[in-house]
């Protein structure tokens, strides 16, 4: 973003990984990193591949090839101290039920030397979750904010959030997301997460990838992906000579990543929009009402792996 | 504190340079007047919801640019006497600006007498709102208008 991009040993790193369920590939040879104090933000829908890409990270599952790394080091092999020191907000966040926030904090104090347990309290009381009531009788978004507390009590260098707001209220989702920038702002920490909240991880991610069929469509950098991607509206008459053709061969050769008809005309989604080269090549287009727009993330996600069914919002 | 800083997901500008002009525009306006105490990076990456890293980066130009002044330990202010553009640099700026607005204008099919019209509309706009009324102490100005 603001030198080029430095080579930084990756904090998490998957090299040629691929995940196979009987003949089912859930991840295909993927590679991915992601350099120390960045913000990297997996995408995909469900079935993508991304949970079994978390288990990987996790040490939870053995790759059929290739390899993860946290803080350089094999996840599958070297699980247990890699977890001492990396955060984990796992989809479904699990501690035993019949402790309160309180007393699993405390038990958790006596296994990290660097544990803080006053700054659990107070992430909690920021939440709003109260730290006396039984894990297994808070809500799911309650027990998501206990994670993130529990995850961040120790500092580490490196955080992986796995769907952290889902089932959240818009309220929870701030106040969690609130507490990550803080997290950011005071120590740099490096953050993987996966998410369906697109809105919510626009501002903070800087880069960004998209997971289809176990492989990346794209891995890249949030202001270049915006930068490149546009859309193009064509209404379908042009000035009132009863001419209402959709110019094809036009759209076409913009060579667009995706094509919707609407009501009105045609709107084409480019993903190697050029400003200069837009302007200049295309005075014609302006009196013929073409309009050109730039897309939040979660367009440019849609536009690339097509309408969500049964979306989260 | 102003609480007219938006970043919206949807324009073309990265965030940072939304930011960047954001905080240029409320001091050109003095709703953020000399000295005045500039939200910290933390604070205004919660209020938008974006990167600390970003904010960061927008503050470091405009630090750069002389828009605002970091006071160690203290925080970051706007400068006591933002700086005054040079001629030179004020029509490089004004060139750019109008080029991507006579791009747009063309873009959009409008006459040269409606892209004028609209850029005298858009400047009587701002006007209303460069004007800091009476002696501009408004500290608590209502504005939570942030969701």
């Amino acid at each position: 973003m603001s030198a080029p991009e430095m080579p930084v040993s990756p904090l998490l790193a998957v090299d040629d990984l691929t995940v196979r369920y009987g003949r089912r590939t859930a991840l295909d040879h993927l590679s991915l990193a992601v350099p120390a104090g960045s913000v990297y933000a997996l995408l995909g829908r469900n079935g993508a591949g991304k949970s079994s890409l978390v288990r990987c990270l996790l040490g939870e599952q053995r790759p059929n090839t290739g390899r993860a790394l946290l803080l350089g080091r094999d996840s599958w092999r070297e699980r247990a101290s890699i977890l001492a020191e990396v955060g984990v907000v796992p989809e479904e966040p699990d501690a035993p039920p019949s402790m309160n926030a309180r007393q699993i904090s405390r038990f958790c104090s006596r296994l990290y030397p660097s544990w803080n347990e006053a700054g659990v309290r107070d992430r909690l009381e920021r939440f709003g979750v109260p730290s006396d009531v039984a894990f297994g009788k808070l809500s799911k978004g309650q027990k998501g904010q206990v994670a993130l507390a529990l995850a961040l009590a120790f500092s580490p260098r490196l955080l992986i959030l796995d769907d952290p707001t889902l089932g959240l209220d818009a309220y929870a989702r701030k106040t969690f997301f609130e507490e990550l920038i803080g997290e950011l702002a005071d120590r740099g920490t490096t953050v993987f997460l996966t998410t369906h909240d697109l809105a919510a991880v626009e501002g903070i991610a800087d880069r960004v990838g998209i997971l289809s069929d176990g492989k990346l469509l794209l891995d890249e950098g949030m202001e270049s992906l915006k930068q490149r991607f546009r859309r193009i509206s064509f209404p379908a008459a042009a000035g009132d000579t009863g001419d209402t053709a959709v110019p094809e061969r036009e759209i076409a050769a913009l060579a667009p990543v995706a094509v919707a008809a609407r009501g009105w005309g045609v709107e084409a989604v480019v993903s190697n929009y050029d400003e200069e080269r837009f302007t200049r090549t295309r005075p014609a287009a302006a009196n013929r009402g073409v309009e050109i727009s730039a897309l939040t993330l979660e367009e440019i996600f849609i536009a690339l792996v097509g309408e969500r069914k049964g979306g989260t919002k | 504190m102003q609480r007219t800083l938006r970043i919206d997901p949807s324009d073309p500008r990265p965030i940072w340079r939304q930011i960047e002009e954001g905080v240029r525009h409320l001091v050109a306006t003095g709703s953020l007047g000399a000295g005045a105490v500039a939200p910290s990076v933390r604070d205004l990456a919660k209020e938008l919801q974006v990167n600390p890293a970003t904010v960061s980066k927008a503050y470091q130009r405009l630090t750069d640019a002389g828009v605002l002044t970091v006071k160690r330990g203290e925080g970051t202010f706007v400068s006591d006497s933002p700086p005054v553009l040079t001629n030179g640099k004020r029509t490089e700026l004004l060139q750019e600006g109008a080029v991507r607005f006579a791009g747009l204008a063309r873009v959009l099919g409008a006459s040269h007498e409606q892209a004028l019209k609209a850029f005298d509309s858009a400047w009587e706009s701002l006007q209303t709102v460069a004007i800091p009324d009476g002696s501009g102490d408004d500290e608590s100005e209502s504005g939570e208008d942030f969701e």
